[in-house]
């Protein structure tokens, strides 16, 4: 893979469709640089159709991704402008995202050892972000990608803010992130409360425990509860667990499929797992571990990721050879774009 | 709790860091030397320039478990600064800096811009005897790998008043025009910002500049206008409503809708395909219109198309009837454009 790539629009050729994002923002596709034959995802964001503001989060976004360098967190290769479109040029994360391994493949949770590999490296990636006063404020599994070798790559970094603010790192920051309905489930009771207190970077640390529930249970803690009830249980400290035969009780969230609660009422997650979790989730920020502290928890002493695609089978990664054929989706992408460019009754003025 | 243990690792780094400021800036500025003349040992002098940066920088802002230093030693770290010349030499060695120190020159910098004594700013006052400072900034847009850490240094720099009127009286701030329009999207929309900055932040010092440059400037803003981006196009076009609408550029505003050139461009990106373009050309045409002493050629322009731009605005954006002003707005224009009548001929 070459580590610079252009911002020449007519190297890259669109092979398909991917799906949306930022909520509908932005369409996400698979496309082939030219140049170097290596497949790249393009991030494309229709300007035309947003507003000031949410251009500003698109430049943003791209703009810190540029000023990132970590292993564990995905890189923007390049970003251009073509016809009315922003342009970000993306590796390919071939397996998609954690949320879509569960969704196609694990309605009751990613195996355990595959998930001991994302965390670790997901909290490395914390940890790089933390230590550059960055509080990543939208840690979930639709923002952990893997790649066709397993690399994991954490991305979603529209959201989040800086510690440090006038020239001193912020003991508390009190920013409520503006866009964030779509995360609430995952975010910390601190920073939900919106309260004198404020919040810091453990914050994340809360979110990676709401996430490995997430991935253990095949479905966000609260998935189903109204938002103030939500709030509510996290405030006085109730929090998602794991579950298994340890914690399952009858009637306990689950996807409702009988098959899928008798797995999850008979399996046995290690203890270690459990109390990585129990510490993500302490209430008590003071309490709650760093996300530097978290790397040397034993949960994640054993696992590397290059073993990550055999822990995950039968989940399949995109590769060259197996792009989703979705020709017609993809015309019809590209005509309805073509539409928005028709001119109606074009005027001519007399000069 | 596993983990309340090994709770208790410090990072060596913040551990036993007794140098003092004096000492901290001789290790950078020897380091800094070191690389500049690019000897065989590369590699163990950008670490050194990394880690004594990454002491500086902690010693301003603290970290998520140590405070800043003291007034007194953040005061001689800065006084150490201006004397070894040291500011200038990271900035101009910014490219031979690994990433994240690089990212650290501009937090230390932007820290010790900021400091104040009373209501004087001695780093301001520095900077303005060394003003090769903001011109190697500005420069630092040619520059791929350095030119987004520059462009958070310019816009901290823009903040005041001093600084902002050496750039833009330089002959280097019309570089901007061109940095505004590369393809990388990140860099340009950084470079954008900047620029917006520049021309903003300081209203009389801008209304000032622009008046004075006023030739100058408007040609190359024509470029943007007619740019092929659509992003460049986009918010250039929206910066100048709001720059022709400061009530501060009056006299530049007056001289801007003067010309029929200017008002013939307006009127055709009015018919552009995107309609975000549409509805910022609406604001600055208005303009022209609202003018109560139109040029007879602006005049016109606007007879010869009177019918068409009645029609034309009675169409125009229908869809945002929410948006009250606009509407108003659009009310009053076709009123006047209704109303208008030939200059009588003498």
């Amino acid at each position: 893979m070459p580590d610079w790539y252009d911002t020449d629009a007519s190297n890259y050729e669109i092979c398909s469709f991917l799906g949306h994002s930022m909520t509908n923002i932005a369409t996400v596709y698979i496309a082939k640089h030219i140049p170097s034959r290596t497949l790249v995802t393009l991030k494309k964001c229709y300007v035309e159709k947003l507003t000031r503001e949410e251009i500003k989060l698109v430049q943003d976004e791209i703009i810190l991704m540029r000023q990132l360098n970590h292993r564990n967190i995905l890189p923007c290769l390049a970003s251009f402008v073509t016809g009315n479109e922003i342009v970000s040029v993306l590796p390919l994360m071939g397996y998609g995202s954690c949320n879509d391994i569960l969704m196609r493949h694990f309605p009751t949770g990613i195996p355990e050892a595959a998930i001991a590999c994302i965390l670790k490296a997901v909290i490395h990636a914390l940890s790089y972000l933390h230590s550059k006063a960055i509080i990543h404020r939208a840690i979930r599994a639709s923002h952990i990608l893997i790649a066709a070798d397993g690399h994991i790559c954490l991305s979603g970094l529209r959201y989040s803010c800086l510690i440090v603010e006038g020239g001193r790192w912020q003991r508390k920051v009190h920013s409520f992130p503006s866009t964030t309905a779509a995360n609430l489930n995952w975010l910390s009771p601190e920073l939900l409360e919106q309260n004198l207190e404020g919040y810091n970077e453990k914050s994340d640390v809360y979110s990676l425990g709401v996430t490995a529930c997430e991935l253990a249970n095949g479905i966000v803690p609260y998935f189903d509860t109204p938002t103030t009830l939500m709030l509510a249980e996290k405030v006085r400290g109730n929090c998602p667990h794991l579950i298994d035969q340890t914690t399952y009780i009858c009637g306990d969230e689950g996807s409702g499929d009988d098959e899928c609660l008798r797995v999850m009422a008979e399996r046995k997650f290690t203890d270690s797992f459990h109390d990585l979790v129990e510490s993500c989730l302490e209430r008590d920020v003071t309490h709650r571990p760093t996300s530097s502290q978290l790397l040397l928890h034993p949960f994640l002493k054993s696992c590397h990721h290059s073993s990550l695609p055999d822990l995950i089978i039968p989940a399949a990664p995109f590769t060259a050879f197996t792009l989703p054929d979705n020709k017609e989706d993809l015309e019809s992408i590209m005509a309805s774009e073509r539409m928005a460019w028709l001119e109606l009754e074009p005027v001519s003025w007399d000069f | 709790m596993l983990l309340t243990s090994s709770v208790s690792i410090k990072m060596p780094l913040f551990g036993k860091s007794q140098k003092s400021p004096a000492e901290v800036v001789k290790a950078l500025k020897e380091a800094v030397n070191a690389l500049e003349r690019g000897d065989k040992k590369v590699e163990k002098a950008q670490e050194d320039v990394s880690k004594n940066l990454l002491l500086i920088k902690n010693m301003l802002y603290g970290t998520s478990d140590t405070e800043p230093q003291t007034d007194i030693i953040v005061a001689q770290l800065a006084q150490e600064l201006y004397n070894s010349n040291l500011l200038l030499m990271l900035i101009q060695n910014l490219n031979r800096i690994e990433f994240e120190g690089k990212k650290d020159v501009a937090q230390v910098f932007n820290n010790i811009l900021r400091r104040q004594i009373g209501t004087r700013s001695p780093t301001v006052e520095y900077i303005c005897t060394k003003p090769e400072i903001l011109f190697t900034l500005m420069n630092g847009y040619e520059h791929q790998d350095i030119a987004l850490n520059c462009g958070t240094m310019l816009r901290e720099c823009a903040r005041y008043e001093a600084l902002a009127k050496i750039m833009l009286h330089s002959e280097d701030f019309f570089n901007f025009f061109r940095y505004v329009e590369v393809s990388t999207f990140d860099i340009a929309s950084d470079a954008f910002s900047t620029f917006k900055e520049l021309l903003t932040r300081h209203k009389m010092l801008c209304a000032d500049f622009l008046e004075l440059n006023y030739d100058k400037v408007f040609s190359h803003y024509q470029r943007l206008l007619n740019s092929e981006n659509y992003v460049t196009r986009r918010q250039s076009l929206k910066l100048l409503g709001e720059l022709l609408l400061d009530r501060h550029n009056f006299t530049v505003m007056t001289r801007y809708i003067s010309n029929p050139d200017n008002l013939k461009l307006m009127m055709n990106m009015l018919k552009e395909k995107s309609r975000n373009i549409q509805f910022e050309a609406f604001h600055v045409f208005k303009v022209f219109v609202a003018n109560p002493n139109k040029p007879k050629p602006i005049l016109d322009i606007l007879l010869r198309n009177q019918d068409k731009l009645v029609e034309f605005l009675t169409k125009f954006h229908t869809d945002r009837s929410e948006d009250e002003q606009f509407n108003d707005e659009k009310a009053y224009l076709i009123k006047q454009i209704r109303e208008l009548k030939a200059l009588p001929d003498h």
